[in-house]
């Protein structure tokens, strides 16, 4: 039997009371935009803050020996980085810097301070992260830099040195012996972030190989992938490395708070689009069950006239889900028209979070589109639509004609 | 092929209210031919109606046999009466019952939709029948358009285009003033004429009483007879068995405190 009559009528139902109709769809379209723009905002602060923590000095991938994440020794290096270099060309990674990291004694005119100790060089470091951006006052490092050495704000302010002045360091050699060297100050960085401020003491590779006899040797090789790209490198470095010599580590491997902090929230949109699908529903079925109630004698002609009642259901809940789907593209083109404009313009929240400024995430949020939180948002909304046809669409099936015909 | 189109024998039918009993339809016989124009006569209370929707099988009768082009609906799934109705039986009802949101020819041409035939087909059809009932020009009105006489020969127009073997009309006079139910009378007796549609007519109007061919009288849910040896009707509670309710009504009684 044809349904394009019943499809035809159903869509016509819709402009039986267009201003209950309007409302709901408004309902549907209001509620989606919002929840559309909220995850927008909360995929965009997100983002922000994965790319501020691997912009400043983390990167995507870091590969260093076993266990140096957990007690890092300077000396313990990567002894055949060749090995690995030839890994990362064959994995496709183009974007990657080597480093040396340890723990060393700094002291100054004023004062003696403990410091993580960061070789880096300079000639890549700029490829993986914005290190050098973070120097507010002198210069960041140069490849052709021998003993100079940028330090924190709050560093610099303890140890009581500043630009053109020197510190000596002092950390224990290959040897186990206690070297010493000093290093003038060339640049200081500002930011907040990894306690770069204080407590950082960042030279060159080639300065501490030097220093501690550690000719040719490396610590890090830290990489800079697309997010896209992370688990098929990450899967692809391990697969060649010998994972019984080196730790290859994602950055949320080596920060997982913040990668959980993103899927609790993620979590959170769960239950608030939960929350919000109900209410959507209550308000539908509402609408589908009042246009049902009150079409109860039409319902009963058109059983007498030959239609069946799993047709009559089947109408219902077209009309149900002509609601959501009008709903859901009007929704989902003003939510992904506000996700748009937001991450052109930004919203500054400088003056909500002036106190945190530089604590990873920038304080002008760019909204973010992600598709896979868009279809879930949509999908669920035209699931909603067609479970608030369910009640109706069974009580159609219920129905007697005679009663029905009687009815009103 | 029989020339018998309704066969209806002995036919019970109750309606309840609490443990009271009306029989509505009380040992009905009913027999209609090919091509008849019958008019089924009563006053208001009398089975017209019940006989109606019993013989459209629109509800069951209790007791006894009911047969349509000799479908017997005791013997027919709900889901089955309903498609054979669409083939078969057309409706013309008292309150025009046409669908609000469909102009005239999207009324007619919608059973004919339902029947999968072709939309051009279907508009062609519609437009025939409307033409017919001298609504050419009215297709596009829809029914709030239309005054009652015009909605009921729409209603006509949508019974005859699924080309049915048999019409059933509830009282379509009812709500027509003298003149207009006499202009539909003329209609539907034109139409009996021409196309060889058989009627079953109810109604207490003279008008359709005077087309009416043949006539049958309905009393308390029997046919008034002068059959001196036919036996007397049953008494309501020998008419009327007692329904069997499920676990959900006999609870729904329990808490409302109607036995």
């Amino acid at each position: 039997m044809a349904l394009a009559p019943l499809f035809a009528m159903a869509a016509r139902n819709l402009g039986r009371h267009p201003r209950r109709t309007g409302l709901t769809v408004t309902a549907i379209a209001v509620g989606l935009a919002a929840l559309i723009f909220l995850w927008g905002f909360s995929d965009g602060l997100h983002s922000n803050l994965v790319r501020n923590l691997q912009d400043t000095i983390v990167g995507s991938i870091d590969i260093h020996p076993k266990g140096f994440f957990q007690r890092p020794e300077i000396t313990k290096g990567i002894v055949d980085p060749k090995h690995i270099e030839n890994a990362l060309e064959e994995a496709g990674v183009e974007r990657w810097t080597r480093r040396l990291v340890g723990f060393a004694l700094a002291a100054g005119p004023r004062h003696t301070s403990g410091m993580v100790l960061m070789g880096v060089e300079p000639e890549t470091e700029g490829r993986v992260t914005t290190l050098g951006d973070k120097v507010t006052i002198g210069r960041f490092l140069q490849a052709d830099d021998d003993y100079q050495c940028v330090i924190g704000a709050g560093s610099a302010r303890s140890l009581g040195v500043g630009i053109g002045d020197t510190l000596v360091l002092m950390a224990n050699d290959r040897f186990g012996t206690l070297a010493t060297e000093e290093f003038t100050v060339v640049g200081i960085a500002t930011g907040g972030e990894l306690g770069i401020d204080s407590g950082m003491f960042i030279t060159t590779v080639k300065a501490l190989q030097e220093m501690l006899e550690i000719h040719g040797q490396v610590s890090n090789y830290t990489l800079r992938v697309p997010e896209s790209r992370l688990e098929p490198v990450y899967s692809a470095l391990r697969e060649k490395l010998c994972v019984e010599r080196f730790d290859v580590l994602r950055w949320y491997d080596m920060y997982p708070m913040i990668h959980e902090w993103i899927i609790l929230s993620d979590g959170f949109h769960l239950v608030f689009l939960s929350v919000v699908l109900l209410i959507v529903l209550g308000g539908v079925l509402n609408t589908v069950l009042l246009s049902m109630l009150e079409r109860t004698r039409e319902f009963g002609i058109l059983m007498a006239l030959g239609v069946q009642r799993s047709q009559l259901a089947l109408m219902v809940a077209v009309e149900s889900l002509l609601i959501g789907i009008i709903g859901v593209v009007v929704g989902a083109t003003l939510g992904i028209a506000l996700v748009m404009v937001s991450a052109r313009v930004g919203i500054d929240l400088s003056a909500l979070v002036g106190e945190t400024r530089g604590f990873y995430v920038d304080p002008i949020i760019r909204t973010r589109l992600d598709l896979q939180h868009l279809w879930i948002t949509m999908l669920g909304m035209l699931l909603v639509s067609l479970l608030a046809a369910l009640y109706p669409a069974w009580r159609a099936t219920r129905l007697a004609p005679v009663e029905a015909i009687r009815h009103g | 092929m029989s020339d018998t189109i309704i066969e209806v024998k002995d036919v019970y039918k109750c309606f309840w209210v609490g443990d009271v009993p009306f029989p509505a339809l009380n040992g009905v016989d009913v027999e209609v031919k090919r091509g008849q124009f019958m008019v089924l006569a009563g006053r208001s209370g009398s089975g017209k109606s019940t006989l109606l929707n019993v013989i459209g099988g629109l509800e069951l009768a209790d007791r006894g046999t009911v047969k349509v082009c000799g479908r017997d609906f005791n013997e027919t799934p709900a889901d089955e009466r309903t498609r054979f109705r669409l083939r078969n039986i057309g409706f013309v009802f008292q309150a025009y019952n046409l669908i609000g949101v469909l102009n005239a020819m999207e009324n007619v041409a919608f059973v004919c939709q339902l029947q999968g035939k072709e939309n051009s087909e279907c508009m062609d059809t519609a437009k025939h029948w409307l033409t017919e009932v001298g609504l050419g020009k009215l297709l596009d009105r829809r029914p709030h358009q239309l005054s009652g006489g015009q909605q009921q020969r729409v209603a006509v127009a949508r019974a005859l285009a699924m080309n049915p073997a048999l019409v059933l009309a509830d009282e379509p006079t009812a709500n027509l003033d003298s003149s207009t139910g006499r202009e539909l009378i003329e209609l539907m007796t034109r139409l009996n004429e021409d196309f060889e549609t058989t009627f079953l007519i109810s109604s207490h109007d003279p008008a359709v009483l005077a087309a009416g061919s043949p006539v049958i009288h309905l009393e308390d849910g029997r046919l008034l007879s002068t059959d001196p040896n036919r036996p007397p009707p049953q008494p309501p509670q020998a008419a009327c068995a007692i329904p069997q309710r499920n676990w959900g009504q006999r609870f729904g009684a329990w808490i409302t405190g109607k036995s």
